[in-house]
């Protein structure tokens, strides 16, 4: 069952159209801030594991630095190839400056 | 009577033609002839992780086999065209079949360039372009036995690299001073060369193969400098070249491929050219260029697909892909032959850095290694064909993305 972990990363630390990664336990997680709002995923690219946390945040979209591969962040859809999996998205809370994930 | 559009080469080029047609919704037939049996694939991971067998060929596929019925797209594979009646307009086949065509795009790709040394024909000797290449040579993978690998351009520098990643003993010939040496010149060159001298891969450089010596099966290979390097098989990569030879005859103009326009229009009505073998006027370099990379395949297919239909798409994607060498991600944007300054940004003696070709202070093409983020970044200025600030390109302090374009 799924639960929710209070993250030791501030929310104020993600600035506006930035990327960052958590580690979770043993998960790779990437979160992306969207004009304020917070999207946590996986961090591993579902094409060839590259870290999305390195890669580039245009509006919703994240884009993988190695191959080009696009997803939503808000819903983990591959927006461009060469990905044809989608990405795993996780609700994220925010609670006095800190970022909680539901992993 | 809606139209019938034929589509020659199964290839990814091919395929996203097919479903960009599909998706517009076109009336009419749509057919995909292939000479490979398998449904279209994409080729990136048959020197990489297919070769070494962490990916399925499933992986590669460009949609399922069963895709295509579904959207009424007909699949002829496994038969190969053998000529275009460009008056009667129909497509025949080896095997004597007949597609009629109103509409026809021709995305047939490459071939591998054939060796002619001595003892070429010799068992054990491979190149590699197919699924059933890649079967062949990973049949030969096993750890501890010795592979050579002539040439060391992408296809032979990824095999190399593979190779040694799966624990076989590697020796790399190239006629060049360094790996890639023709695209990235020597500075980038030699730090390939490098990357892979500390993976073990014994590379030889400045030679090339005066013939193959066997029996049945390649046991050596001896190089014009009068090196002898015992093997158990061997890779050659020693390029391609657009496979065109059923167009003899057809009125078509080919000139290093298939010479289309902005658009993918040959010079005859109604067909068109993509992928590896168009030969495609390229409005932002302003000059003729043939691609062999996936994005150009995807992309240019999509493009002539819009353009069949009717809807003008002028095709000016800056060409770009990706060379996975170890833990290297190499990639290259642009297009360049030469240039009159080398910009770097990082370290090229490290293992992060980007190197920028420039022309009139304008950049015409950049290679990166593990900085994909740069390079990105720097497409919109190869665009832009602006001069600009090579001092501000080296500073690492310049976010690329503050620097007009």
């Amino acid at each position: 069952m799924p639960f929710e972990t209070a993250t030791s990363t501030k929310a104020s630390a993600i600035r506006p159209g930035a990327l960052a990664r958590i580690d979770i336990g043993g998960a790779r997680i990437a979160v992306a801030n969207v004009d304020g709002v917070f999207y946590a995923f996986d961090d591993a690219c579902t094409h060839e594991q590259c870290s999305l946390a390195e890669g580039d945040l245009e509006g919703a979209k994240v884009i993988c630095a190695c191959h080009g591969a696009e997803f939503d962040v808000r819903t983990g859809d591959v927006l461009a190839p060469p990905a044809t999996e989608p990405l795993r998205v996780y609700p994220v809370r925010v609670a006095d400056d800190i970022l909680h994930i539901e992993v | 009577m809606a139209p019938a559009f034929v589509i020659v080469g199964a290839s990814l080029a091919g395929a996203s033609a097919a479903i960009t047609l599909r998706k517009a919704g076109v009336a009419g037939s749509v057919t995909l002839i292939g000479a490979e049996p398998e449904a279209p694939y994409e080729r990136p991971p048959l020197s990489k992780a297919y070769l070494r067998g962490q990916a399925s060929f499933d992986s590669a596929l460009v949609r399922v086999p069963a895709f295509y019925a579904e959207h009424g797209i007909a699949t002829v594979l496994g038969t190969a065209a053998s000529r275009i009646d460009t008056d009667r307009r129909f497509v025949e086949l080896v095997d004597g079949r007949r597609f009629p065509f109103d509409s026809l795009l021709l995305a047939t790709g490459t071939r591998v360039r054939q060796l002619t040394t001595s003892g070429a024909s010799l068992q054990g000797i491979h190149s590699l372009r197919t699924v059933a290449d890649a079967n062949r040579i990973r049949a030969e993978m096993s750890p501890g036995r010795r592979a050579v690998v002539v040439g060391m351009g992408f296809i032979g520098s990824e095999v190399a690299a593979s190779l040694r990643q799966d624990g076989l003993d590697v020796t790399a010939i190239e006629p060049s001073k360094t790996p890639l040496y023709r695209v990235f010149g020597e500075t980038v060159g030699r730090r390939i060369a490098e990357l892979h001298r500390v993976h073990g891969v014994r590379t030889v450089f400045e030679d090339t193969v005066e013939s193959f010596d066997g029996d049945q099966r390649v046991a050596a290979v001896v190089t014009k400098n009068g090196r002898r390097f015992g093997c158990d098989f061997v890779v050659a990569g020693i390029g391609v070249e657009p496979a065109v030879g059923f167009l003899d005859g057809s009125g078509i103009h080919t000139d290093n491929g298939i010479v289309v326009d902005e658009y993918c229009r040959t010079n005859l009505e109604g067909i068109y050219a993509a992928g590896d073998v168009a030969n495609h006027y390229h409005p932002v370099f302003k000059r003729r260029i043939r691609v062999e990379h996936w994005q150009n395949a995807m992309r240019q297919g999509a493009a002539a697909a819009h353009n069949m239909l009717g809807e003008p798409v002028i095709y000016d994607d800056i060409p770009w892909f990706w060379s996975d060498q170890y833990d290297w991600n190499l990639q290259y944007a642009g297009f360049h032959r030469s240039w009159d300054q080398l910009v770097v940004r990082g370290q090229p003696d490290g293992n992060s850095f980007l190197a920028c070709y420039l022309n009139d202070s304008r950049i015409d093409a950049a290679i990166a290694v593990n900085r994909g983020l740069d390079l990105r970044r720097v497409i919109r200025l190869i665009k832009a064909r602006q001069p600009v600030d090579p001092r501000r390109i080296a500073d690492e302090s310049t976010d690329l993305r503050q620097i007009a374009a």
